[in-house]
């Protein structure tokens, strides 16, 4: 990240006695795919909305291309925009939808020259020959295309993306995300792209940001976040880890699996044991395991494609899940109500505490 | 069983109701072909002509029956009705834009605008005149105090249908317009007005015909010259004919026509507006 | 560079104020002000040709010492109670019609349509046509006599206080007839389905679920009416041959003889009855939220 394109300061966005965003502060370079991971309410969709002037912070700063834009309304920050349900004109064109900033924005064009950048845009996305189509005439996946287009026509060098992908079933949604990649790496735009699915923010972001709350509460590559979350609540929303409660002591985690040693465990407000599904064993009951050792049964597996997913249950209750990938050989299978051990290498857990350095 | 016969009675019943709003009416209608100019505004009929609506027209020569002096007072009305219309569609737009945002006071604005269409004509009409005639001391005129008082009642008309069609409306389209750096007003006008344009035209309906049959405001805040509804209601006072009647029948006719048109620029505007969005791309 | 820039939340509330203040100011200056005047000449000082701005109590007890201004409002009451229930009684049923049972959307508007279509005659003359309608030789009691129902023809029908209530049930049934079909067709069918699907017969989800679920529309629809009926003289004027006297015939002779004083006490008295009723209304169902 060598120029930053975009810094928020300490932005905060109440509604009532709800806390949108609570002190957000991040930075995007250019040329840049940040993804933003959080809960539903947890302020990502906010957080685009006040970058886009739609919304007004309470306090903080929105600084865009070294100018302080907190006070310019939206239509003068020439800062992108794609909505979910894409917002497309209802009563123009395809080739019109696409125009239409063009046509009517700060500078406008010559009509050849709109005429020029519609088409190529048209190009861009793929929806050649569906230039005069009414837009109620097209998929969803068309849909989308337009609502992108439109946006890359007044080629912005920052474009926000509010689960574009949302409305899309699931295998446009998978085609949509290397076009979406491949067509920012063509264009070299920094895009900001919030979603509720963490593999889309791990697929797509060169970095991700997650928030909770209303709050940026990490920052990093995806690999960084995946294999070092900052926090419980991060390992969480990752929806890759088992966490167990417990206590951390004197380098010692106790939770429902033994008091294992927990060398290098990281502070936080609570003391959580998280360890990635992909690094949990199954072993017979009674077999000799070195460190932890979790009674559970099986219950049921879901088959992924490139890994197979177990979920076994624990005498407490909780249900722990184990992913095996495929590409490591012929799964583990149980029976029903299978009794087995689950365990781990310790030194692959990530563990919080309150007492941690 | 029980719901289906509940419906055939309803049914029926809604049948007899529509007589019942139609009675008077088509017994209206079936007088204004009474024989003339002799034949009075009541049964029997005498003969069946169409005496009175030539007499409208000036088609019939001079008898002891003069005809309705209702030319002026037509187009008086007309006039003031547009007036109106259009008067009252842009504020009533405008206002319920403005309710689209949260505001201090909202409440307030909102009864102060519906008041108006709560407060009973006779009441503004006489506080009008009122504060014209012996507060002030100016003149009374359809198109002055008379045209105040038509806006201050179907403005809340509009308003509400503007709300209505506001509320339902996706305020998405505006923002991703904002975002491709149209400035709010090319936005409104370019894809807030087409859109709400159906509405719009509801609402321009709306306070055109409550203009034109408007009549107690009208009442007491028109000066001299009278506009429709007051001549005719000058013919209350003397002898009834059935001319009235075919006048009643004629202008019931205009309305429907106009009905048509307003439902015809219905059914286009979408389509127009996507056939205008074609041309431009070609031109 | 920003300290002098408005932010975006000022900007739209000064946007939203600009908006505002034109039809803010006509409703003041041309409907506020108006009735404010109403209240205000109601104590000035009425001689026989002229009016002057003197306070004074005069108009007032003249209108509360006479028999038939108090009658008068008395009869505005009467008349309306009966025309609202009127109004309810004949529109209700025809609104359950239109609202509920009728499943295709296409015809529901088309008796909509049907019902607003008589608006399209002149309010004036739609009260006229109530004139051969229930005369002596009108066109009820013609069809009443062929039926042989009746050997001589039914004389109060017209220039009575039941022509004057016929006439306005009539005019004024559809503004009852369309929020109330408006409500109904909100409801989501599902909940009466489930109701049945328990074992609930007609007349207990009727009074269960539909009727308080359409109260809103039944309130709205009250309002209308009774701002036009409370406000009326001309129907009362053209159907009851003068014999019925409304608060509003009260104004319009008053102001006819140029009393204005006295018009304006009756306007005042015509204001506090009709603010008592909409406020009454407005309890029960809140408007804003229902729109």
């Amino acid at each position: 990240m060598e120029t930053a394109v975009f810094r928020l300061e300490g932005v905060t966005k109440r509604y009532g006695d709800l806390v949108a965003l609570d002190n957000a502060t991040m930075e995007a370079g250019s040329n840049e795919y940040i993804s933003f991971l959080g809960p539903s309410g947890s302020g990502k969709t906010t957080l685009l909305r006040v970058i886009a002037g739609f919304e007004a912070p309470e306090t903080g700063r929105v600084i865009f291309e070294g100018r302080d834009i907190t006070n310019l309304p939206a239509h003068e920050r020439g800062i992108g925009f794609v909505f979910q349900n894409f917002a497309l004109f209802p009563h123009l064109s395809v080739i019109a939808n696409v125009g239409f900033g063009l046509r009517y924005g700060k500078s406008p064009q010559p009509e050849a020259e709109i005429d020029r950048r519609a088409h190529e845009m048209i190009d861009l996305v793929g929806l050649k020959g569906l230039e005069d189509r009414g837009v109620d005439q097209i998929s969803g996946g068309q849909r989308q295309r337009v609502a992108l287009a439109r946006t890359l026509a007044m080629q912005p060098r920052l474009v926000l993306l509010d689960e574009p992908l949302g409305a899309l079933d699931a295998n446009l949604r998978g085609r949509m995300r290397t076009e979406l990649r491949a067509i920012r790496e063509r264009l070299g735009v920094t895009f900001l792209h919030v979603t509720g699915s963490e593999n889309e923010a791990l697929a797509m972001g060169d970095r991700v940001v997650v928030l909770d709350r209303g709050r940026i509460i990490q920052t990093g590559r995806a690999t960084e976040i995946y294999d070092s979350p900052n926090s419980p609540d991060v390992a969480h929303f990752l929806n890759r880890f088992n966490l167990f409660d417990g206590t951390f002591r004197a380098g010692y985690f106790e939770g429902p699996f033994g008091r294992i040693p927990a060398p290098g465990a990281r502070r936080a407000d609570r003391d959580v044991y998280a360890i990635r599904y992909d690094r949990m064993r199954a072993v017979a009951p009674g077999s000799a395991v070195q460190g932890p050792a979790l009674k559970a049964t099986w219950i049921a597996s879901e088959y992924l494609g490139s890994a197979i997913v177990n979920f076994f249950e624990t005498d407490g209750g909780r249900v722990v899940e184990m992913e095996q990938h495929l590409s490591l050989g012929a799964p583990q299978t149980f029976e029903p109500r299978q009794d087995c051990l689950l365990t781990w290498n310790p030194e692959q857990a990530i563990v919080f505490g309150r007492e941690a350095a | 069983m029980e719901q289906r016969f509940l419906k055939s009675v309803l049914g029926v019943y809604v049948a007899a109701f529509v007589i019942f709003l139609y009675g008077p009416f088509i017994v209206l209608t079936i007088l204004s072909f009474q024989q003339g100019p002799d034949g009075g505004p009541q049964f029997p009929i005498i003969e069946w002509s169409t005496y009175w609506y030539q007499q409208l027209f000036g088609l019939t020569p001079p008898s002891r029956i003069a005809p309705l002096p209702f030319g002026d007072a037509l187009i008086r009305s007309l006039i003031l009705s547009m007036m109106t219309m259009v008067v009252s569609t842009v504020l009533g737009v405008m206002s319920a834009q403005a309710f689209r945002r949260k505001f201090k006071g909202s409440s307030v604005v909102f009864y102060l605008i519906v008041l108006g269409m709560m407060v009973p004509g006779v009441l503004t009409g006489l506080g009008t005149s009122l504060l014209a005639n012996n507060v002030i001391g100016i003149e009374r005129h359809w198109y002055t105090t008379a045209f105040a008082t038509h806006v201050s009642y179907t403005f809340p008309f509009a308003f509400l249908v503007m709300l209505a069609i506001l509320n339902r409306f996706d305020a998405s389209v505006e923002e991703a317009a904002w975002s491709l750096g149209v400035d709010p007003w090319t936005t409104f006008r370019k894809i807030t007005f087409p859109l709400i344009f159906p509405g719009v035209l509801s609402a321009m309906l709306f306070a055109f015909t409550l203009s034109l049959d408007e009549f107690p405001r009208t009442l007491f805040a028109s000066g001299r010259d009278q506009t429709l509804p007051l001549a005719i209601y000058g013919t209350f006072s003397v002898e009834i004919h059935p001319n009235i009647f075919a006048f009643g029948v004629l202008t019931t006719l205009f309305s429907f026509a106009l009905l048509s048109v307003y439902g015809i620029l219905m059914g286009l505007s979408v389509r127009r507006a996507r056939r205008q969005a074609m041309q431009e791309d070609i031109a | 560079m920003s300290t002098t820039a408005l932010s975006i939340e000022a900007r739209q509330a000064r946007v939203t104020r600009w908006l505002l203040l034109p039809g803010i100011i006509w409703m003041a200056l041309f409907l506020v002000v108006p009735i404010a005047m109403i209240v205000y000449v109601s104590f000035w000082t009425q001689t026989t040709f002229n009016i002057s701005p003197k306070p004074t109590l005069a108009s007032w007890q003249q209108f509360f010492s006479s028999s038939t201004y108090v009658d008068s409002l008395w009869t505005t009451i009467r008349i309306w109670l009966i025309v609202l229930a009127a109004t309810f009684a004949v529109g209700y049923p025809t609104a359950l019609f239109v609202g509920l049972f009728v499943k295709s959307k296409t015809l529901s508007t088309v008796l909509l349509v049907i019902c607003v279509i008589p608006f399209w005659t002149s309010f004036l003359i739609r009260v006229l046509a109530w004139r051969p309608m229930l005369g002596k030789e009108g066109a009820i009691n013609i069809v009443l006599m062929k039926l042989h129902i009746i050997q001589q023809p039914i004389e109060v029908l017209l220039f009575t206080e039941l022509s004057v209530i016929i006439g306005m049930t009539q005019i004024y049934c559809v503004f009852m007839v369309g929020p109330i079909a408006f409500m109904l067709a909100r409801i989501d069918r599902n909940i009466i389905e489930a109701a049945r699907d328990l074992g609930a017969g007609f007349g207990r989800i009727f009074w269960k679920i539909i009727f308080p679920l359409s109260l809103p529309g039944v309130v709205v629809g009250a309002i209308f009416v009774s701002v036009m009926v409370l406000g009326e003289f001309a129907t009362s004027g053209a159907l009851s041959g003068r014999k019925v006297n409304l608060l509003g015939n009260i104004i319009v002779t008053q102001v006819g003889s140029l009393k204005w004083a006295m018009a304006s006490v009756v306007g005042v008295i015509l204001t506090v009855v009709m603010g008592i009723v909409i406020a009454g209304f407005l309890r029960i169902v809140d408007l804003k939220r229902e729109l």
